[in-house]
């Protein structure tokens, strides 16, 4: 359909990459269609087109000064609009080219017929037909761009997405829009639903850093309209929630329930804890220390911790006993005895170590229990994600909403250690991980400290792509995040985003009404930068097909934190349905808190057969909840009095 | 004009460099007159109130333009003139203006020489290679003044463009539908001048036709305002009914400011007419015509016209 045709002048020239061209003025064109240019052919006969896409629109009528329509009307506007001929008016667009059909020799856009482009030309101008073949299919669904009646479906390439010739995706929009989270959801269940089988396998780890946005990606939407269906029809996407969805949370400062919103017991069968101990945690000190605490000999003391005091047996003639240091209680007893054995022989240092670093790594190293409560634990047992067993096509939710900074940093970075490790080694049990990161301004800021966390997010971008980890980060100013964490990122969407935000030197190369649109975009529409297009294209995406965080707490109210007795309980069923409030009631009863939350983890941990008997074990021994063995009566006084009771 | 160029360059003419066009040239004109014209409405010109409101009645605009520059010298001081004619029919369509038919736009470029002052071999070589239209009148002679064969060469053009407009008006009033608003005088636009269907809107008043005792009376019309209808006529041209129109209040502007005469067929030319006439062309009034420098006479429907042709010629 043609819809316009290029001009260009002595002061608005087209070039190979930028052209102009007019339109009627009811043409259906605006900022982000694609069009496809019909140039004169060539010397040899040959048929040039242009693709492109509008980035600004300029509409003017013949009037020299507003002033000339205020004198025409006689300053009053309802006679303007009486007035029996319109002023001429055109309609001018800008577009930016995306592909010159042939690509060689690359010369200004030719005076050509515009026409809308059609679905096979939105394939051709997005060099979509490279990655679409049939047997090297290695298309995603991003979503589907429309114009007027016409929708053509989006496709990245795999290869770029999730690598590994590029790879990474940031996701940049203002908040309180579920664009960002949205347009996760929704493109992982499409790379889920299309990830070529020959790639391999995938995964995704998702971070939930906030309320309950990613709480309930295992339950169906509330509300799909048809619109919704037919986008997710367009693009062969299923319209379902995710099948496999594990989640995982620290514990509360109490220790008796998950930190996570999703604890409506409904949704519990696939929710499980998150806890390290010190073996796990004493790998990631740095995460927790900052530069002023760990200096080289402080540095130097904890690599000797961990090389030869976690997890063997260690003993030294000063000492009063052997030490075998397994959990935080365990560190801390050593710590004691070696400071206690110095000081008894009034020494400065042990070991080469001198005691004000002793004494600064124990504060600072059995501090740690105290920051992270919840998720680590003093005892030494480990609920951990399942590395080495992940599930193709499968989510893995760490809430870490309710977590304190320091419990998520460590959080992040031991996970993501630990994928990247098992990635290398390839043990992982997928190919692929897509980890997904929101509020990465918090955690690769473009200022502020050079954090571990910071560190790992960059090393991730830089050369994740070759281990098959991918990191999927979304923020809301892209702007504040770390360069080289944004740039290595082959693929860029953009929600409605904040004019401020959009007023910054990062967003310079989109034309004024390109950023116009931005900031004003719908929910379900994002604006898509990837490798093999030449410039952003605009897209509408469904609405994810599984329960929105708001909709998920109306639905299953999280619940109170509850009680030990019915913490464990609810626990224990997980294991063994038949555990009841009544047999834990009896089996803990009188038992120390501490003693029974370390016997629930113990259980958890190990998972055993019986698990009645296990966990009633973990009371044997250590815990003074045993039938306090019969004392000896007490012979009443002589002389008291049976109704005073201060009398003897 | 490339055509022209080319041809003139093979004949042997010493090209001109880059001439103004000669219809931008101060040119001696006849010098302004009143003549007085015979009353239709009563028996001398009167000022009525144009009754009722403005109303949209006019149908398309006809417009015309010329353009004429010299193009090179013959020797002996023989100035060969190129010019471009052009009239167009642009019918409302809604409140937009579209070309009526493709054969109601007519556009002409040619050498205008005069034959006789060139000689036949120079004038053959010339048209061999371009369109070639004579400025002189069979069997004039000479000696010609070098001006005096500029001034024929722009008046050629001149008739050139009214036979354009005229055979758009004609088109019009034989196929049309609905009143056409003519730029200018209908009296020499042919059978068109007879035609219920043209409306001329003249702008200029070189000759006002009136005489002294209605001279105040048009000067001093009001917005809004017209004359009773007159007739205009003269030998060469279709006798025709006219009134003055005042469309803006001229202020503290010339007193011709903003007045117009507008020319329709003698025949059906009623008070009741001349109002209703006249109000389509008080409708005609918004948007305003500005920048042009005679905005406060011309529709913006003739501008825009006129910018098409602008556009088509150019």
């Amino acid at each position: 359909m043609s819809i316009g045709r290029v001009v260009a002048t002595e002061r608005r020239p087209n070039t190979p990459h930028e052209f102009h061209f007019w339109t009627a003025l009811g043409a259906p064109v605006g900022i982000g269609t694609i069009v496809r240019v019909e140039g004169p052919p060539t010397g040899d006969g040959q048929m040039v087109s242009v693709y492109g896409v509008v980035v600004e629109g300029f509409s003017y009528t013949d009037l020299q000064t507003p002033l000339h329509d205020v004198i025409g009307a006689d300053g009053d506007p309802a006679s303007a609009v009486r007035a029996p001929t319109d002023r001429t008016e055109i309609r001018l667009y800008t577009a930016h080219s995306l592909r010159h059909v042939p690509d060689e020799p690359l010369q200004p856009v030719p005076m050509g017929i515009v026409h809308l482009a059609t679905e096979a030309d939105v394939a051709v101008a997005l060099r979509m037909d490279g990655y679409l073949k049939e047997g090297q299919n290695t298309g995603i669904p991003i979503g589907v761009y429309r114009s007027g009646l016409m929708q053509s479906a989006v496709y990245l390439d795999a290869d770029f997405l999730l690598g590994p010739e590029a790879a990474h995706l940031n996701i940049s929009g203002v908040s309180g829009l579920a664009t960002k989270t949205s347009a996760v959801e929704w493109l992982l269940a499409s790379i889920f639903a299309h990830f070529p089988a020959q790639k391999g396998s995938v995964a995704a780890v998702c971070f939930n850093v906030k309320g309950p946005d990613l709480c309930f990606l295992d339950q169906p939407a509330a509300r799909l309209d048809d619109a919704d269906r037919a986008l997710y029809d367009a693009v062969s996407v299923p319209a379902e929630p995710f099948q496999h969805v594990e989640y995982f949370a620290p514990y509360t400062a109490r220790g008796y329930s998950l930190a996570t919103l999703r604890s409506n017991e409904a949704l519990s069968h696939n929710v499980h804890p998150l806890s390290w101990g010190l073996r796990e945690v004493l790998q990631y000190a740095e995460v927790l220390l900052n530069k002023d605490d760990v200096d080289a000999k402080a540095d130097a003391l904890i690599d000797f911790i961990r090389e030869r005091v976690v997890n063997v047996e260690f003993s030294d003639s000063m000492l009063e006993r052997a030490h075998t240091v397994r959990s935080f209680t365990d560190l801390e007893q050593w710590f004691r005895d070696v400071l206690r054995a110095m000081e008894s022989r009034n020494a400065e240092s042990w070991r080469t170590h001198h005691v004000a670093t002793i004494r600064k790594v124990r504060n600072r190293l059995t501090n740690i229990s105290t920051r992270c409560r919840g998720l680590v634990t003093d005892d030494g047992t480990s609920h951990d994600l399942p590395f080495g067993n992940f599930r193709d096509r499968a989510v893995y939710v760490i809430d870490v909403a309710s977590s304190e900074e320091d419990a998520q940093d460590l959080i992040f970075a031991r996970v993501v250690s630990q994928l990247r490790e098992q990635l290398e080694r390839r043990t992982l049990g997928v190919d692929h991980v897509v980890v997904f990161v929101d509020e990465l301004n918090k955690y690769a800021p473009s200022d502020g400290p050079d954090t571990y966390v910071r560190k790992m997010l960059l090393d991730i971008a830089e050369r994740g792509r070759y281990l098959g980890l991918v990191l999927f980060a979304a923020q809301q100013f892209r702007s504040q995040v770390h360069r080289r964490v944004v740039g290595n990122c082959g693929t860029a969407l953009f929600g409605r985003m904040d004019m401020d935000e959009l007023a910054t030197p990062g967003y310079a190369t989109l034309a004024p009404a390109t950023r116009v649109k931005l900031s004003t975009l719908d929910k379900g529409q994002l604006m898509v930068r990837h490798p093999h297009f030449a410039q952003p294209v605009f897209v509408r995406f469904p609405r994810p097909a599984v329960l929105s965080g708001r909709e998920g707490v109306e639905k299953f109210p999280a619940e109170p934190e509850p009680s030990l007795e019915v913490a464990v309980t609810r626990a224990l069923r997980k294991l063994d349905p038949s555990v009841t409030l009544d047999w834990v009631k009896q089996a803990i009863v009188a038992a120390p808190e501490d003693d029974v939350l370390r016997a629930r983890n113990r259980t958890l941990q190990a998972k055993p057969e019986d698990v009645k008997a296990y966990f009633k074990a973990q009371f044997r021994g250590r815990v003074r909840s045993e039938p306090v063995a019969e004392r000896p009566a007490s012979l009443p006084l002589a002389g008291s009095s049976g109704d005073d009771p201060y009398g003897f | 004009m490339r055509d022209a160029l080319r041809a003139l360059r093979s004949a042997g003419a010493s090209v001109a460099h880059s001439e103004q066009a000669l219809e931008t040239r101060p040119t001696a004109s006849e010098p302004p007159r009143l003549q007085r014209a015979e009353p239709i409405e009563g028996d001398e010109v009167r000022v009525r109130r144009v009754e009722g409101e403005p109303t949209v009645g006019v149908a398309a605009f006809l417009d015309g333009i010329q353009e004429s520059r010299v193009l090179a010298h013959w020797p002996g001081g023989i100035p060969l003139v190129h010019g471009t004619v052009a009239a167009t029919i642009r019918r409302r369509v809604g409140r937009a203006l579209a070309t009526w038919r493709a054969d109601a736009t007519r556009v002409e470029r040619a050498l205008f020489v005069p034959r006789a002052a060139l000689g036949d071999p120079a004038w053959r070589a010339i048209a061999e290679g371009c369109a070639v239209r004579d400025t002189l009148e069979p069997g004039e002679g000479g000696p010609w003044h070098p001006q005096a064969l500029t001034a024929r060469a722009l008046s050629a053009v001149q008739r050139r463009r009214e036979a354009a407009e005229t055979a758009c008006a004609e088109l019009w009033c034989a196929e049309g539908d609905g009143p056409l608003f003519v730029d200018g005088g209908i009296a020499s636009a042919g059978s068109a001048a007879q035609s219920a269907l043209a409306i001329g809107v003249v702008k200029s008043h070189r000759t006002l036709y009136v005489d002294a005792d209605a001279l105040q009376r048009v000067l001093g019309l009001a917005a809004g305002e017209r004359t009773t209808a007159f007739t205009v006529a003269s030998p060469r041209r279709t006798a025709v009914a006219s009134w003055y129109l005042r469309l803006r209040d001229p202020a503290a502007r010339d007193a011709l400011w903003g007045l117009v005469r507008v020319e329709v067929a003698v025949a059906g030319a009623t008070p009741e007419r001349c109002d209703l006439v006249s109000r389509w062309l008080l409708a005609e009034r918004s948007p305003v015509s500005l920048p042009d420098p005679r905005w406060g006479a011309m529709a913006y429907g003739i501008r825009l016209t006129e910018e098409y042709l602008r556009a088509l010629t150019r």
